[in-house]
């Protein structure tokens, strides 16, 4: 497997998303990493998802890291919240379970990194009841509605606007 | 061992015929009449489409399948055609099963695909997608495919047009690299969309080296469903990928198959085409692995697959204890020394100058060595706990089970032996031509397959209730008549043949050891048979002593007279006239010799343990009290 092309499919990604205006960025952030050197490491990305409008999770800006292989874009990148983070489909490590994501099922090498956000921010309001990844958020959104909106305000407080 | 390929017909002649008669000879009992091969499927498939479908693509497919109501007008041509199937699928009449090489299953998926793609008129590359997605069931394909195209074809991603329009002219850009490609730079598969060769190379390898999946790929685009399929792998993969993914395709079909299934022997990569209601789930591989088609463990008939999974993980878990009892030696019960078992029979002789023969088994004098398969728990024993008698029966048995296991590989590889080397040396120093020396064969033939059978009847004896008293009984003398069969002649094939390899004796000599090792081989199959055939009836005989069930066990010994010895069947009928000891008591009342249960004048075997009423003293098997000789050997009673 060649990963050369990894690297220039990301600096094409980093291109293209520069090339938005911030208006219509709506508030996410994706940025490759940049290490105490100075120099960028393509292949890490951190991000910010705000939450949507409207939904519980809205005034949330949660941080989400992008790790992509030198597989990528044959393989999808791993997409990690912070640890512990609150939602049914998070692992208790932050990885995010979401189709789109797993190379087995729902991963196509033309998803681009601007739809990975977007269809993690449509995730965070709408959870995958059939794809439980921890307990916690999983039995509360199953059992009790309304600790689980309680806890996911509560989470989005914990991630005011950086600026 | 349907010689399935015109590539495989050329192995060995005398061979094949050798495993062809054992085969048949193995299954004889239970017979099938010949079935036809899953090819009766096609046919009637081929039937159907006919309604469907307009002439020219019949005749076309007929080229191939051929149920002969196709072309009546072209008689000629339709027999030649059958005769072609029958050389291709069907298995040997009586034979439960075929078994198929790599090259056979390749060659029925391209029959398959070559069938769908004619009667669709559509490509290869599509038939073959169409397949994928439709578990290899060319019926399912051609019912949804007549009842709504457009959807089969949605189902395994074959678009008839482009969902997007491809530009003509100047450059794209692939959204995979982003980078600036001319047109003919990028490829795109039925849906349209285009990527360059690099990403459609890597994404496809990647696909591939991911596993079997692949088969099922589809476009990069997120949520296209376009089936990529063999042209395209074909286009971008490199020849180790391409020959990964076609035994995908080979691994696919034969999943996809009920009445298929891989040979587990080590290294094998024939699979076994089952012929569905078959009694006989023995199947054996040309690998020579043998195996039960149901459960897939090595071959255990006449003992049930649950039986074997019990026996089988009781070892694994106890293993280790039994182990240590068995060790591999056991001292000679005269000298005590050690003594290492390394031929297969059980007669053992210590080294000189003890000199003392004795049972492997049993530990007992080989001179009034009678059977020893039976189990005895010592009286004193009884008073010591349960557990410890339990794990000396489970020990028995093991031993024995074992034993007899290990038995059947030494003679697997003994039989190796005879047929590379010995079957020479013996022509040539008995100055014999080979065919007449083909009974060397058949009888360690017949005594790997005894001792397999024997293996497992000690699983069955260890779980047959201790309560069936009657049953154990009947059971324990059936297989102590086999077993005792066996030893005779596992001991003149082993050890008596060595010394006509060494040197000419005489042409007498050898003739006489040829009839006895025949003899020997035909009446231990006797035996075996009665004890599988006992034992697949749940040994129901004991059960109830109704007329029917004797006479249906009067048929079977009778039909093994028969198989002994066709000679007799003149005797059968009539020879309550002539037999002496019959016509003398025939009208008085008389005792079983081995029950002691007092039987009606007109019972010619024990109500009660279905024996005979006399032992030959050749073979020692009970005989009917109306047979005038032994139905096993022959021989006449000694007056």
């Amino acid at each position: 497997m060649s990963g050369g092309i990894a690297r220039g499919r990301l600096a094409e990604e980093r291109k293209a998303w520069r090339k938005n205006h911030p208006h219509v960025r709506g508030g996410f952030v994706a940025k490759p990493e940049t290490l105490p050197d100075g120099t960028v490491n393509l292949m890490v990305w951190h991000c910010t998802i705000p939450g949507k409008a409207g939904t519980d999770w809205e005034g949330g800006y949660f941080p989400l890291t992008l790790h992509f292989s030198e597989d990528y874009p044959s393989k999808p990148p791993k997409c990690k919240f912070p640890q512990g983070f609150f939602h049914p489909n998070v692992y208790p490590s932050g990885t995010v379970c979401l189709s789109i994501l797993n190379e087995d099922s729902g991963w196509r090498p033309a998803i681009t990194v601007k739809q990975i956000l977007i269809g993690i921010q449509d995730l965070l309001d709408a959870p995958n009841p059939a794809d439980p990844a921890q307990t916690e958020g999983y039995h509360l959104f199953i059992q009790d509605a309304n600790e689980y909106k309680r806890r996911v305000r509560q989470q989005a407080k914990q991630y005011p606007p950086l600026v | 061992m349907a010689a399935s390929d015109s590539d495989d017909v050329n192995l060995a002649h005398d061979d094949t015929a050798d495993d062809d008669y054992f085969y048949l000879d193995d299954t004889d009992y239970d017979l099938h009449p010949p079935q036809a091969s899953d090819s009766l499927d096609d046919d009637q498939l081929q039937g159907s489409d006919s309604r469907n479908d307009d002439d020219d693509d019949l005749l076309q497919s007929s080229d191939r399948h051929d149920d002969g109501d196709l072309d009546c007008d072209d008689n000629d041509d339709g027999d030649e055609n059958a005769l072609e199937e029958d050389d291709h699928d069907s298995p040997i009449s009586g034979q439960n099963f075929s078994v198929l090489t790599e090259a056979d299953i390749r060659h029925r998926i391209k029959d398959n695909i070559a069938e769908v793609s004619s009667v669709l008129s559509i490509s290869k590359n599509e038939a073959s997608s169409l397949l994928l997605h439709y578990n290899w069931s060319v019926s399912n394909i051609f019912d949804s495919w007549f009842a709504d195209e457009k959807a089969a074809r949605e189902k395994a991603g074959l678009f008839l047009e482009p969902l997007i329009e491809s530009p003509d002219h100047g450059s794209s850009i692939c959204v995979i690299c982003f980078e600036d490609y001319p047109c003919d730079g990028t490829k795109s598969t039925s849906c349209g969309h285009r990527y360059c060769n690099d990403c459609w190379s890597s994404y496809i390898k990647t696909a591939i080296a991911d596993g079997p999946q692949s088969l099922l790929l589809t476009c990069p685009h997120p949520s296209c469903r376009a089936a990529v399929g063999e042209d395209m792998v074909g286009l971008f993969a490199s020849e180790k990928e391409k020959n990964k993914y076609s035994s995908y395709i080979v691994m696919s079909y034969i999943e996809s198959k009920k009445m298929i299934k891989w040979c587990p022997g080590p290294g094998c990569e024939n699979a076994i085409d089952f012929v569905a209601g078959s009694e006989n789930l023995d199947v054996s591989c040309l690998c020579s692995h043998s195996f039960c088609w149901n459960c897939t463990q090595d071959a255990h008939r006449p003992v049930d697959c649950e039986t074997v999974t019990k026996w089988m993980s009781k070892n694994s878990s106890e293993s280790g204890n039994v182990n240590y009892i068995l060790a591999f030696t056991k001292p000679c019960p005269k000298c005590k020394r050690p003594i290492e078992k390394n031929m297969g029979c059980s007669h053992m002789t210590c080294r000189a100058p003890c000199l003392y023969e004795f049972c492997w088994l049993c530990l007992g004098d080989w001179n009034n060595h009678g059977t020893c398969n039976r189990f005895k728990g010592n009286p004193e024993e009884e008073k010591r706990e349960k557990a410890k008698q339990y794990v000396m029966k489970y020990t028995h048995y093991f031993e024995r089970w074992a034993t007899n296991q290990n038995s059947m590989k030494k003679g697997a590889a003994d039989l190796q032996k005879v047929q590379t080397e010995q079957i020479e040396v013996l022509s040539r120093i008995q100055a014999q031509p080979l065919a007449q020396i083909s009974f060397v064969t058949e009888a360690w033939k017949q005594i790997i397959e005894c001792r397999r059978v024997l293996a497992w009847t000690y699983a069955y004896g260890f779980y047959l209730p201790e309560e069936c008293e009657a049953k154990r009984n009947l059971f324990e003398y059936l297989q102590g008549q086999a077993e005792s069969g066996l030893e005779r002649l596992h001991d003149c094939a082993e050890k008596e043949l060595l010394s006509y390899l060494k040197d000419k004796i005489s042409v007498e000599g050898f003739i006489e050891f040829r009839k006895k090792l025949t003899l020997l081989t035909r009446v231990t199959r006797n035996y075996f048979d009665n004890l599988v055939t006992a034992l697949q009836n749940g040994l129901s005989d004991v059960n109830s002593g109704s007329s029917s069930v004797s006479k249906k066990r009067k048929s079977n010994w009778v039909a093994a007279a028969v198989n002994a010895a066709p000679v007799l069947d003149t005797n059968i009928n009539d020879d309550s006239a002539t037999a002496p000891a019959a016509a003398a008591s025939a009208m008085e009342p008389w005792a079983c010799a081995y029950c002691s249960y007092k039987n009606q004048s007109s019972a010619t075997n024990c109500a009660m343990c279905r024996r005979g009423s006399w032992t030959c003293n050749v073979c020692t098997y009970a005989n009917s009290r109306t047979s005038a000789t032994c139905a096993m050997c022959t021989e006449a009673p000694e007056p």
